[in-house]
């Protein structure tokens, strides 16, 4: 992670860090994406908020290479590493290892110790050597305030631990944008700060990020944007005090009311 | 009742049932080598995306659950060397026997703890950016094989108890000695209950074993 306070996008013309086109995707007869467009700049913290079957978690799925599209282009610095052609997905791994993602549990390899979970991926796919991966897992759990944790096994960590060890590992990589699909919401309510606390932490590194979550406050602490998605269509887009504040849409005004009970 | 207990003629000969032990303990190790090994071959086999491969792995398995482990020592012992003309020697044969029984129940558990990793440990191997070999290298096999440990290990004194089977093709193994000295010495009820306390002896450690693994088994 870098420590200045502008993230240059990966082609440096200042344009879209990530852009997705055109995104429709589904399963069978069950379209889930029905046409997606989104432009991400660099630097920019965006909350995807909506109801269950709106399609945000399997949004952040695909821009990880985890599902088939059936159309549409995801670009990252320019490059385009997602594409639907003729009924198939075609994934560039280069361009996309540059995302991380942390998911909503079962996160950690119940096998190997919280070291062996961050250095697993360095070893293996970056080919970095053990004793430098552990260096820099040990550093980067240090300032997690997780240093006395090292040699734990996933089972014997707390349901908050084992999250920010999730982000550790993630950011072992070197991402230049994190997804957060729904990470606090199979936490107990007393963990869910700590773990909200490390991706704050990240947000004032300026770490881009993109974030599933039904947690209101947090939501508008992080979000330098909301994305409001409903029935696989975007319904509105814009900086938090309009989506969350003041929307202008009768839907996202209707899902605040009903699901945070927000009268705005 | 007014039976005597007389363990005299068991004690006098027990050298020899120590004898049947031994060899009951090297056809059950041989056995678990080749049905962790083979178990595990199969599992692989019985997980594949081409019903090509699954097919004659499936076969295999449903052979030896669905039959009876004493047909199949039988089985073996008399219609293999008949029908192909094949002629090892008998403890071979009683290792092949228990193993390959052994093989299809351990591809079983195998299998079942493959399937039971959860979808999510693939997804974060994937964004990680393992590759398809490396994500059943590091993280499917290892943790499957980890939850897999306390089955293996029941299967594997369960092919202990099983070894008595072939006393019946007259390998020397404890139950055949255990046999033999209870015709010759007249104490069945001695003799049998000293050979029951033998296994008893020997499989309750594992089976020990087996629980404390479970108990401190994560979830």
């Amino acid at each position: 992670m870098g420590n200045t306070m502008t993230v240059a996008p990966a082609q440096g013309d200042g344009s879209a860090l990530l852009c997705v086109k055109g995104l429709r995707m589904g399963y069978g007869p069950v379209e889930v994406l029905k046409g997606m467009d989104i432009e991400m700049k660099p630097g920019e913290r965006v909350v995807l908020i909506g109801p269950s079957g709106s399609g945000k978690s399997t949004l952040l799925r695909v821009m990880m290479g985890l599902e088939q599209i059936q159309h549409g282009q995801i670009t990252f610095g320019g490059d385009p590493y997602i594409t639907a052609d003729k009924g198939k997905t075609k994934i560039d791994i280069g361009v996309r290892k540059k995302i991380g993602m942390v998911f909503q549990h079962y996160t950690l390899f119940p096998h190997l110790s919280v070291l062996g979970n961050l250095i697993l991926a360095p070893c293996k796919v970056a080919g970095e050597s053990r004793s430098s991966a552990s260096e820099r897992a040990r550093a980067l759990l240090e300032r997690l305030g997780l240093s006395h944790r090292v040699d734990a096994y996933p089972a014997q960590l707390s349901g908050g631990q084992k999250q920010r060890v999730a982000i550790a590992r993630a950011l072992m990589l070197d991402p230049k944008l994190m997804l957060f699909d729904e990470v606090t919401s199979a936490l107990d309510p007393e963990l869910v700060a700590e773990v909200e606390q490390v991706i704050l932490q990240l947000a004032a590194q300026n770490m881009p990020m993109m974030i599933v979550t039904h947690d209101m406050w947090f939501a508008k602490n992080i979000a330098s944007r909301v994305i409001f998605a409903a029935e696989g269509r975007i319904i509105e887009d814009g900086p938090p005090e309009q989506v969350l504040g003041n929307p202008r849409e009768e839907r996202t005004r209707e899902f605040l009311e009903r699901v945070f009970h927000i009268k705005t | 009742m007014n039976y005597t207990f007389d363990l005299g003629a068991v004690t006098r000969n027990f050298d020899v049932l120590l004898q049947g032990l031994s060899l009951t303990l090297q056809l059950t190790i041989a056995a678990n080598i080749v049905g962790l090994i083979l178990g595990f071959l199969l599992a692989l086999m019985l997980v594949s995306r081409f019903a090509l491969v699954r097919g004659p792995a499936t076969a295999f398995v449903e052979f030896f659950r669905c039959t009876p482990a004493l047909i199949q020592i039988v089985w073996f012992f008399y219609c293999v060397p008949m029908l192909f003309n094949v002629f090892i020697g008998s403890i071979t044969m009683a290792v092949l026997a228990l193993g390959l029984n052994l093989a299809a129940f351990n591809a079983e558990a195998y299998r079942a703890a493959i399937q039971a990793v959860p979808r999510e440990h693939e997804d974060a191997g994937i964004a990680l950016g393992l590759s398809p070999l490396q994500r059943v290298l590091y993280i499917i096999l290892p943790s499957a094989i980890r939850a897999s440990v306390p089955v293996l290990l029941t299967n594997g004194i369960g092919i202990l108890q099983q070894s008595a089977l072939v006393s019946i093709v007259a390998v020397p193994d404890l139950m055949y000695e255990a046999k033999t000295l209870a015709t010759e010495t007249y104490r069945p009820i001695e003799t049998f209950t000293i050979v029951a306390l033998m296994y008893f002896a020997i499989s309750l450690p594992v089976s020990q074993l087996v629980g404390w693994l479970e108990r401190r088994r994560p979830a």
